[in-house]
């Protein structure tokens, strides 16, 4: 074992503070890159675990989330001619006031009526699925009995985390733009992040008169025969569509959706500030503990001088001491990221943590580490071997 | 490479110095340490340099062994001439190849076993790792340490910890072993263990041994001794060692 590996090793306390700055300038860009990527996959998780195999989208649109995506209705049998395709569904939705039905005095003041925990209306967007089985728009992890649950009128789906914001339980009615529906089920793993979302099915959106009935659709959802033949069905549809529309595959909008994120302004200024904070922060407190942990052998190091051993190896080691305590430092933050994951989790957010993220991040404070070995490279002057004799 | 190699032939020069002058600057004033002084020492010969505390002597091995560059003189160490005409770069070298040192703190890695703290220095000299360890491994049990090759520096007594280093410096096998006060941490019984060894290093290895130490009990180990003062050597006598002479309990 090198001799900073085991220095490292044998004075972990010594490099305690450099470790867990690393890991909490990781767990600080981790966890909010996470955060956003979450809120991300929480709007498309419908989609995202469908069985659909290919979507058609409108051609120019980059992403589900941002820009227009619809395609006129007419598109639905032109897809239908590929020899491949199963099925089409146009992906529906819509938005609209949701509000529990509580029996408080209408007549109470503001106050009190709020005391006593009255309804209050909130915006939900609704997502719907085709009750027919093995439909498209179902999700893969929905039961066949949430499925037989929604097929009756006026029903609707809520995820377990809106049931305190919307103020609903299993069995509730509730008035969905002013119309009575009965929260007929209670779906777990789709957190609702930013907006609650209600799911119902295609023929209760009609009933509640949201649903797409004229000349343009949503993107289209295509399942077909064989899913591993995906791209190549894919790239047939945007040759047969001859530029009228763009056929992706479910992972490539998936990733574009991912992507679609990060356009945002404001989450890249949030996500850079993260970063350079966490850079700052990384490299000072790192950059002073290697001081201070090099400074404490100094006198070790100058004997290693006095014996020949040139200026040029001391300042390996020190590279090599920083390299590994870098690498400590991302094993930390994955692990701390890991538990703030799980205690998100608890709490209906999802902290999404793609391993390129985890590549991208660990190797920043890798680098951060070395840089901050680059910096307290100096002291390694105070080894004089000169001073050593007295 | 084996341990019980030998040097040069016992009584050849194998450091010569002459005419170093080295000045410290103190506030406005500079304080002459090293005031032309000239100095040798041979193959075999275990050399003792005395005087008292801010006497120069440490400034002056300092001087020889390429640390501290002296305003003025030339060192010709070995088949090197005038070693300060070197880049420091080639300086460190001729130290990796040829010096050993042995401090009065013993200056070990905490992290590290007896056995790591020699091979160390064996791999910066180029040694593989096997060898590396072989010949630490010979080093340790040289100086009596063979039981102790896995313990830290934490669990071994001050004399063990200095046998760790006087093992760290013969390992590489030096023709010159420059030691400073490396008795004064150590009671007697142990100062005496450490004496022996620098006095084997300089009988069987043929290493010249600059040994540096107010103490004046240890003269009777030696071949010579120079008594400096103030910078200036005032007296250079040789004497036949007593290997068995006994130093006191302090």
């Amino acid at each position: 074992m090198s001799l900073a590996l085991s220095t490292l090793l044998f004075e972990w306390r010594r490099y305690m503070a450099a470790v867990m700055a690393l890991a909490l300038s990781g767990l600080l860009v981790l966890a909010m890159t996470g955060v956003f990527i979450g809120i991300g996959k929480g709007f498309t998780a419908q989609i995202e675990r469908s069985n659909a195999d290919i979507m058609v989208l409108r051609p120019g649109a980059t992403s589900l989330i941002s820009g227009p995506s619809g395609v006129p209705r007419r598109f639905i049998p032109l897809v239908y001619n590929h020899a491949e395709v199963v099925e089409v569904q146009p992906l529906d939705g819509a938005g609209g006031s949701f509000q529990s039905v509580k029996d408080v005095d209408p007549t109470a003041s503001q106050a009190d009526r709020a005391r006593q925990g009255a309804p209050r209306q909130q915006f939900v967007s609704a997502r719907i699925i085709d009750t027919a089985p093995g439909s498209v728009t179902i999700p893969t992890d929905y039961s066949q009995a949430l499925v037989d649950a929604l097929r009756q009128p006026y029903t609707v789906a809520v995820d377990e985390t809106a049931l305190k914001t919307l103020g609903v339980k299993l069995g509730d009615k509730a008035l969905y733009n002013g119309q009575t529906v009965t929260v007929i089920a209670v779906t777990r793993g789709y957190p609702n992040m930013m907006q609650p979302t209600i799911i119902m099915s295609r023929d209760t959106l009609r009933m509640l008169g949201q649903a797409d009935t004229g000349p343009r659709v949503g993107p289209l959802m295509v399942k077909i025969k064989d899913p591993s033949r995906a791209a190549i069905v894919a790239a047939q549809l945007n040759a047969a569509g001859n530029g009228q529309w763009q056929a992706w595959t479910r992972q490539e909008l998936a990733d574009a959706n991912a992507g679609a994120m990060f356009e945002e302004g404001i989450l890249v200024i949030i996500i850079g500030g993260c970063v350079v904070l966490g850079t700052i922060i990384g490299v000072a407190i790192t950059w002073q503990t290697l001081r201070g942990a090099i400074m404490a052998n100094i006198k070790e190091f100058a004997s290693l001088r006095a014996l020949g051993v040139g200026m040029g190896s001391l300042r390996r080691i020190v590279m090599e001491l920083s390299f590994w305590v870098g690498l400590v430092g991302v094993g930390a933050a994955i692990f701390l990221t890991w538990l703030v994951q799980m205690l998100a989790m608890a709490n209906a957010v999802i902290i999404a943590l793609p391993p390129s993220l985890l590549i991208v991040v660990g190797g920043g404070l890798v680098v951060i580490a070395m840089l901050s070995g680059l910096l307290s490279m100096g002291v390694l002057k105070n080894s004089q071997p000169a001073d050593l004799l007295r | 490479m084996n341990a019980t190699k030998t040097h040069g032939k016992h009584g050849d020069f194998a450091i010569e110095a002459k005419g170093l002058v080295k000045r410290f600057k103190s506030g406005k004033s500079f304080i002459e340490v090293l005031k032309n002084v000239d100095f040798d020492a041979r193959h075999g010969d275990l050399t003792m340099v005395m005087g008292p505390s801010g006497s120069g002597k440490s400034t002056l091995i300092a001087a020889l062994s390429g640390l501290l560059r002296p305003e003025e003189g030339r060192v010709d160490a070995l088949d090197v001439d005038n070693l300060w005409k070197m880049s420091s770069g080639k300086i460190d070298k001729f130290r990796l190849d040829h010096c050993g040192f042995i401090f009065q703190g013993f200056n070990l890695f905490p992290a590290l076993s007896a056995l790591q703290q020699v091979e160390i220095v064996l791999k910066f000299q180029g040694l593989s790792k096997s060898q590396a360890r072989k010949q630490a491994r010979i080093s340790l049990e040289e100086v009596g340490l063979g039981h102790r090759l896995n313990q830290r520096p934490a669990i071994l007594s001050g004399g063990e910890k200095q046998r760790v280093a006087i093992a760290r410096a013969l390992a590489k096998n030096p023709k010159i072993l420059f030691a400073d006060e490396p008795t004064s941490a150590l009671d007697g019984e142990n100062g005496q263990l450490v004496i022996q060894l620098l006095r084997r290093a300089a009988t069987q290895h043929g290493a010249a041994v600059i040994c540096v130490t107010h103490d004046p009990r240890l003269e009777a180990w030696a071949d010579r001794v120079i008594k400096i003062e103030d910078g200036i050597i005032i007296s250079d006598e040789r004497r036949i060692p007593d290997p068995n002479a006994a130093l006191a309990h302090h």
